[in-house]
């Protein structure tokens, strides 16, 4: 395209998201410093001030792990701007594992909800609370009512939330139309390490992750790795700032079909 | 009818029975004589020490101060509180026209000390108020009995010819004493105010209380809003007129029928801002049963500490500092889930994965224990109790597992790192107790997924009879 219509096509793109979600366009994103993947994500990384689906597969719907260790590395460099709520159902959340990870457990208050809808009325109390930054919650799948009163308790402060879409006492998944209000769904998996430097053990986390739905941006398939996890990798002994986002690509998973055999083998 | 030693004894007796010449600690079978028809029923000194602590509870309306005395009385102490019924006459008059109203037979009495107030309950006229400083006059024409004592030392005083309390005080204290020992002297000073005396009330006394008494019952759940929102806001004037904050409010409700129906909410840091205590206590007031109506609400404070006056914000609607805004979002939390539910993860100095984690307080909780090694990988789930593992295939004597089964599922592990050897804090147990084989081997294990597990072997391969157990303790993700 020439560069006359760039500015033009960029405000026309800026009109649609207004329209379509009303969304603030102050928050902003967060990058994750993988450029194959901050340019699937509108605004070129994360967006602020939304709420954001994780999803998973087989066994880790009542485990999930995967989820958690996503979801805390994507957001830890916002855990450091402020306080972090985790609300679950089953507390087997553990600390010393988020800390190996490079999260900011001391900053994070864990609620132990009793049921799903408590976990969802807790959120969103969180998410409108003055000084938290970010939200975690491990909820059964959203529905389109309560994904959007998440969405406007984010709204009120700017405050991002992820949902941990997990049964942890087993049961079927509540069947859902299509439709979500969550700005991103991504479906995660744990993914085969590669063979350590040293030869033995095991090596820094892989994790098989699909951007399946984005508003406003374009799905996508990776394999990130979570280098700087217990005191691997160079970021780890640096002060952490924002720009060092502790998730690295290994290889985008292009072919949608290898994405598919992952998530199944899960 | 009670059973003391082997024999079947009167406990109680009512107004007809006394009348009949029947008294408490007769023999069952010397009543039976006396009175062929005599109706009895065991004694329920249980359900009798729940009606006293039901009517100490209650008698809360009055003075914060009470204190029980079982098995059958009660202290009330009302220093600085008589004036909001129109002096003590008032209160007493208050006190039998409810207790009156609710069919319980009472004695009253009020005096400068507890032991006077006792005797004159007791073996004195109903109802007779002793003027400050003025009990002697009224002890003493009350008998021994009025003293507190064992019924061995009463009956002791009684057989030397002493009937009269005033007797016993005409004695010079020396032989008096020698006497009847420093019990009884001691009792006598009490009841006279020589000596100090301490109550076990009820709960710690606070002076943070603050009362509202309605001249008709209120029921409607709106009309119960409105009187803890003033009630709230009476008792946190007084506490910012004062500087002070605190950190728990017990609000009870007291019902025209007697009955006393508490509600407590705590904050996570000393607090007095009316609005956010009474939004506490809203959601919960409608688990509170009006019945007939409220007549009264009382709300204390408890944990009462200075609190620095903060300056209000100039822009009213602009946001409240971090720490305010979380602090009031805990303690909603904490109040509406139970203060055991939220929580902040703190490290522990323990090498022993369960142990290694504390639940402190979401708010203004320090911890000086040195922070988790990030470098030693753990698992970000960790299940409280293991697992077993079924179906394990591994290497002797220390290898990990080639294939395990777990949850239904055959897993296949490609990469293993292990072991790191865990062992029993020893040092806390008998020495008896203590082998060197009580110890865990934790391997991080990976499947043919990609799902990366912790999980260890209890114990070492000694026993061939007995292998040693394989556990599944957490999952790295």
């Amino acid at each position: 395209m020439s560069p006359a219509r760039a500015p033009r096509i960029a405000a026309l793109a800026a009109r649609i998201a207004r329209i379509e979600g009303g969304v603030r366009s102050d928050v902003g994103g967060l990058a994750f410093g993988v450029l194959e993947i901050d340019a699937c994500l509108p605004g070129g990384g994360l967006p602020l001030g939304r709420w954001h689906e994780v999803a998973a597969d087989g066994m880790e719907t009542e485990l999930s792990a995967a989820p958690v260790l996503f979801a805390a590395l994507a957001a830890s460099p916002l855990a450091r701007r402020g306080e972090a709520v985790w609300v679950f159902r089953r507390d087997d959340l553990w600390a010393p594992g988020l800390s190996g990870l490079g999260f900011p457990a001391e900053r994070l208050v864990q609620v132990w909800a009793r049921d799903e809808a408590e976990v969802l009325g807790v959120m969103e109390d969180a998410l409108a609370t003055p000084g938290v930054s970010v939200v975690f919650g491990e909820a059964g799948t959203v529905d389109l009512t309560a994904g959007r009163r998440l969405q406007l308790a984010c709204e009120r402060r700017g405050t991002t939330g992820f949902v941990l879409d997990r049964r942890p006492f087993g049961g079927e998944a509540k069947r859902l139309g299509p439709g979500t209000a969550s700005a991103t769904r991504w479906r995660v998996a744990s993914a085969p390490s590669a063979k350590p430097a040293e030869g033995v053990g095991l090596g820094a986390p892989r994790l098989a992750v699909t951007l399946e739905r984005c508003r406003g941006g374009r799905p996508g398939a990776w394999i990130l790795e979570a280098a700087c996890a217990y005191g691997g990798g160079p970021g780890f002994y640096r002060e952490a700032s924002d720009d060092a986002h502790p998730l690295r690509l290994v290889a985008p998973l292009g072919d949608r079909e290898l994405a598919t055999a992952g998530r199944r083998a899960a | 009818m009670e059973t003391v030693r082997q024999a079947r004894r009167l406990a109680a007796v009512d107004r007809r029975a006394a009348a009949l010449g029947l008294q408490p600690g007769q023999k069952l079978t010397d009543a039976r004589a006396r009175v062929p028809g005599l109706a009895v029923a065991p004694a329920e000194p249980e359900a009798d020490a729940e009606a006293l602590e039901a009517l100490v509870d209650w008698c809360v309306r009055y003075s914060p101060a009470v204190a029980a005395d079982p098995p059958d009385g009660l202290f009330l102490d009302v220093t600085g509180v008589a004036h909001l019924w129109g002096g003590e006459a008032g209160l007493m008059a208050d006190l039998r026209a409810r207790l009156f109203a609710n069919g319980l037979p009472f004695r009253l009495a009020l005096a400068d000390t507890a032991g006077a107030a006792w005797a004159l309950a007791r073996h004195g006229r109903d109802g007779v108020i002793a003027a400050p400083e003025a009990q002697a006059a009224l002890l003493a024409p009350l008998p021994p009995a009025a003293l507190r004592l064992e019924p061995e030392a009463t009956a002791q005083i009684e057989r030397l010819g002493l009937r009269r309390l005033g007797q016993l005080m005409d004695i010079p204290r020396a032989p008096l004493g020698r006497r009847f020992g420093a019990h009884t002297l001691m009792r006598l000073d009490q009841a006279l105010g020589r000596a100090p005396e301490a109550l076990a009330f009820r709960r710690p006394p606070t002076p943070w209380m603050a009362r509202l008494a309605f001249f008709e019952p209120v029921s409607a759940p709106e009309d119960m809003a409105r009187v803890t929102d003033d009630v709230v806001a009476e008792l946190c004037r007084r506490l910012e007129a004062e500087g002070r904050g605190a950190r728990r409010f017990a609000l009870a409700f007291h019902r025209v029928d007697g009955r006393t129906l508490p509600l407590e909410a705590g904050l996570s840091l000393a607090g007095r801002d009316s609005a956010r205590i009474a939004r506490l206590f809203h959601p919960r007031l409608e688990t509170v049963d009006p019945g007939f109506g409220v007549e009264a609400v009382t709300l204390c404070a408890y944990e009462v500490e200075a609190l620095q006056p903060r300056q209000a914000r100039i822009h009213a609607g602009e946001a409240p500092s971090a720490e305010d805004g979380l602090a009031s979002f805990v303690d909603r939390l904490a109040n509406r889930l139970g203060a055991d539910r939220v929580w902040r993860a703190a490290p522990v100095e323990s090498h022993i994965p369960e142990k290694a984690v504390t639940r402190i307080a979401a708010i203004g909780a320090e911890t000086a224990a040195t922070p988790w090694d990030a470098r030693t990988p753990r698992p970000v789930r960790l299940f409280r109790r293991p697992e077993p593992l079924e179906h394990v295939y591994a290497l002797l004597p220390d290898d990990p597992p080639r294939r395990f089964r777990w949850r239904g599922r055959v897993h296949d592990v490609r990469r293993a790192e292990g072991p790191e050897r865990i062992g029993e804090d020893w040092w806390l147990r008998d020495i008896g107790d203590v082998s060197p084989t009580r110890i865990r081997d934790y391997y991080r294990v990976e499947d043919q997924d990609g799902a990366r597990f912790w999980l260890f072997r209890a114990g070492l391969y000694a026993d061939a009879d007995a292998p040693p157990k394989w556990w599944m303790h957490g999952v790295f993700g």
